[in-house]
């Protein structure tokens, strides 16, 4: 780190915000097309027409991404594998990354009118990359087969909403009885409650169409997964080396891959996938090591940005512990936070510091939406006086990835600005640590983290807080906050965001969790390509990437 | 000579089982739940884990599910499956030539670079080859392994561009500098080992006999020198041999090699026991076969000896 290079006057203002530049990428994208690609410098100020011209046909790029874990759709719940799912198929919606809203995909239209019954029109000329067409009952087989118990599928759980999702858990019913095909391309949607986010939830990996093959032998499928997305695979996937496809002419969407071949290839550690970028032997990384972050100028120039994602990481109090429960308490610990600080100290800029619970790129997001988010360390020490808060506990973490060094910073900021005589520290591995939060067995501070499968602000905060749900490690519990997100989920789409807000402010009063950054990626790529951006999942959009020799 | 390496056979049974038995409980016994850690911080719903953990034989007490486990081994040849369905043997088909062939270039490199330099140091004892190559033998063993990786990665690699960074997509080159990395440290060894033996049968009294009777300095040193120093250097370099597969699981991520190194180090997270007692068997298997292959070149080595 260098003692001159503050992150304020240089790594913030490359932050690319995700408004303009896709629209800016589209642009180019769309030039490239009309133009066959022999002449992408249509006058955009971004992308081919910065360095040079875009090659004919698209080019290949190679991207790095890490072993996933499977290749099922319905399986999958890292990373690893959904960015390379994404390309390989289409869902009935996906997500526009300027706006993160929902836009048709093999939908070309959906209607609801109590947000319980929907009817989504599908477009006609969808097919599988094996020539299968995609119909209203690829959707219907799809989703019974993954939320057949006896499939074992990750993904099953998102379809809860819908009607007959537990009667075909529980071995009642073969089907779920709230998915109907009505002819060829009318699929309509029955859920148990109205629930206006649907269109985002469908977004997610767990409701691709999947085709009549895959059920046979998923093993087998996921070697070459066949799907109806903007790429085909090339050959099969190569465990712990390389993944390969190419665009997928026949592709039914609007806007075609930008490159025409696209190249994953697999690493077990970011650090050499770094070097690799800066060798010119791997084209993109989306994820440059925290610990390369303040030499990111020097080592690739222009050639990184930074990209908010909507990683949320908190610190979470448990709630069960008697000593936890009590609002002042939570008030005075966030309040003794120095958010800016620890971003400066322990990342040197390179994330958000959080003072919301909703991520700031969604498009109902409020800055400083939490008040009790302000570093206040003096009235923070008479609160937690007051409130007769600990003067000894322990915290927990994670080990691996650095978690215990900002955890630190927090417990140190803590000691200097609260009563507090000695924080210890319990730091294990990731197993472990999720069965002591499902036992309840946490008895101080814990960090934990949370990105979002689709951008909903369902999603930010309904398993997470609302009372008895999966993923309440904090044991938070409020029939205010249950009734307003309930209310939010009711909504149709022009109302719910002031719900959503609303539900986030009891939230912000009560902090069961107090908000500590979202994080940010860097992106890092070589001379040959550019518009390299990620998105709110920290997936880069390879489909946009330019290449600008062979 | 056919009894002794029979008798030795069998001794694998006892060990494999033991090896088996201890790697399986050993996983086994690791904190968290393996099913669960699988979704990560997204649960998965509980009739899913169910599934899982009935199809993995996870609800059975632990001998039951070690006795399941080698019974599909040795009647079926199924070593099993990862959690995500992928048979294991197919696993180590892919992983077990990348990490033999790594082995192998290491292998190389230690007993040639090794027997040279300790040669050199010994023939020219004091003098300025001698201490350079102890120093730089100093230099290399000190160093942790993984600064060695980056440095030569840095060098080699990224700035000179000699050799790649990482992956093994251009053939055996890609092998040459993690090949150098997992040798480094017994390099050192094999050197220093080899000289202090080597100067002093040196001086001893056959060594003298054939100066006496006028025999070129080489071929004392190599005939009769070397051949009897060389003895403790093989039972080094043998059971080196071995341990690389350990030595392996760092280099292999390092360099990105999608070796068997790599898998265990995920599967051990991972508590995939199936994985793990699979592929660790597999180096248990391979430590005790170089361990006689070893033994049997004592024989050759110093003909005094002999098996029966």
């Amino acid at each position: 780190m260098t003692p001159d290079r503050t992150p304020d006057m240089h790594l913030l203002p490359r932050r690319r915000r995700s408004t303009g530049l896709i629209a800016a990428s589209m642009a180019t994208a769309l030039v490239v097309a009309s133009c066959g690609g022999d002449d992408g410098n249509g006058g955009t100020d971004n992308g081919a027409a910065e360095n040079g011209e875009a090659v004919a046909g698209g080019g290949t790029i190679s991207s790095y991404t890490c072993e996933p874990q499977n290749l099922q759709p319905g399986n999958n719940t890292e990373n690893c594998g959904s960015r390379v799912l994404q390309q390989l198929f289409t869902g009935l919606t996906v997500v526009d990354h300027e706006t993160n809203e929902a836009v048709p995909a093999v939908a070309t239209d959906w209607e609801t009118e109590d947000q319980v019954t929907w009817t989504f029109t599908l477009g006609e000329d969808w097919t599988f990359h094996n020539g299968d067409p995609v119909t209203a009952q690829t959707f219907v087989d799809s989703w019974n087969w993954v939320v057949d118990p006896d499939n074992a599928q990750a993904g099953a759980n998102f379809h809860d909403k819908f009607l007959g999702y537990e009667e075909v858990m529980e071995g009642e019913a073969e089907e779920m009885e709230g998915v109907r095909a009505v002819d060829d391309h009318t699929l309509e949607i029955e859920l148990t409650e109205p629930f206006g986010q649907l269109p985002l939830v469908l977004t997610y990996t767990s409701f691709y169409p999947m085709p009549e093959e895959a059920f046979e032998d998923m093993d087998a499928f996921q070697n070459a997964p066949v799907g109806n997305g903007r790429y085909e695979m090339d050959g099969e996937w190569v465990r712990d080396t390389e993944i390969n496809m190419n665009r997928y002419e026949e592709w039914a969407g609007e806007e075609p891959g930008s490159p025409e071949r696209i190249e994953w290839r697999i690493y077990s550690d970011v650090e050499t996938a770094y070097m690799d970028v800066q060798a010119g032997e791997l084209d993109i990384l989306s994820e440059a090591p925290p610990n390369r972050i303040p030499q990111v100028e020097d080592d690739f120039g222009e050639n990184y940005s930074q990209n908010e994602s909507s990683r949320f990481v908190y610190i979470g109090l448990p709630m069960y512990q008697d000593e936890w429960d009590d609002v002042d308490l939570r008030h005075a610990l966030s309040m003794a936070m120095d958010r800016e600080e620890i971003n400066d100290q322990i990342f040197d800029g390179a994330m958000t510091p959080a003072y919301s619970i909703l991520p700031p790129t969604l498009p109902m997001a409020r800055e400083n939406a939490c008040e009790y988010c302000e570093f206040d360390p003096e009235a923070a020490a008479d609160l937690y006086e007051a409130a007769g808060g600990p003067s000894e506990f322990t915290m927990y973490t994670d080990t691996g990835q650095g978690h215990d060094e900002y955890v630190e910073a927090i417990a140190n900021q803590w000691r200097a600005n609260l009563p507090i005589d000695d924080i210890s520290f319990q730091t294990m591995e990731f197993a472990q640590y999720l069965d002591l939060h499902d036992q309840d067995e946490i008895t101080g501070p814990y960090r934990l983290g949370w990105l979002l499968a689709y951008p909903s602000p369902q999603y930010a905060m309904e398993p997470l807080y609302t009372t008895g749900a999966a993923s309440n490690n904090a044991g938070y519990a409020s029939e205010e906050f249950d009734e307003a997100i309930r209310e939010a989920n009711f909504a149709g789409e022009e109302e719910s965001d002031e719900l959503y807000q609303a539900a986030e402010d009891i939230l912000l009063e009560d902090l069961p969790v107090l908000p500590l950054f979202f994080q940010d990626y860097f992106v890092v790529h070589t001379d040959r390509v550019d518009n390299v951006y990620s998105d709110l999942s920290s997936y880069v959009r390879v489909e946009d990437v330019v290449v600008l020799e062979d | 000579m056919t009894g002794y390496i029979i008798r030795r056979l069998l001794q694998f049974i006892p060990v494999v089982i033991a090896a088996t038995l201890i790697v399986y409980a050993m996983v086994f016994l690791m904190p968290g739940d393996p099913i669960r850690a699988l979704a990560g911080d997204r649960p998965m719903s509980p009739q899913v884990q169910e599934a899982l953990r009935e199809q993995y034989n996870l609800n059975d007490p632990f001998l039951v599910q070690y006795a399941k486990y080698m019974w599909g081994v040795f009647t079926q040849a199924d070593f099993g499956t990862t959690f995500q369905g992928r048979p294991v043997l197919d696993m180590i088909q892919q992983g077990l030539p990348i990490t033999l062939t790594l082995a192998a270039v290491a292998f190389c490199f230690q007993a040639v670079i090794g027997i040279i330099a300790g040669i050199l140091a010994a023939v020219f004892r004091d003098s300025f080859i001698d201490r350079l190559i102890q120093v730089s033998l100093v230099i290399v063993v000190a160093l942790p392994t993984l600064a060695i990786a980056f440095l030569l990665q840095l060098t080699f690699g990224l700035n000179l561009g000699w050799f790649p960074i990482a992956g093994n997509r251009e053939g055996m080159v890609s092998y040459i500098l993690p090949g150098i990395v997992l040798a480094a440290v017994s390099t050192g060894i094999v050197a220093r080992m080899l000289r202090s033996e080597l100067i002093e049968a040196l001086q001893s009294d056959y060594v003298r006999t054939a100066t006496a009777k006028g025999m070129k300095r080489s071929r004392v040193v190599t005939r009769h020198a070397l051949r009897n120093s060389l003895i403790p250097v093989v039972t080094f370099l043998g059971a080196d041999l071995a341990t690389m597969m350990g030595g392996a699981i760092v280099v292999e991520s390092v360099f990105n090699l999608p070796g068997l190194g790599g898998q265990v180090f995920r599967s051990i997270q991972a508590q995939e026991n199936t994985v793990v007692v699979g592929i660790v068997t597999l180096f248990v298997l391979f430590y005790v076969v170089i361990n006689l292959l070893v033994d049997l070149l004592y024989a050759v080595l110093d003909p005094r000896i002999r098996y029966d």
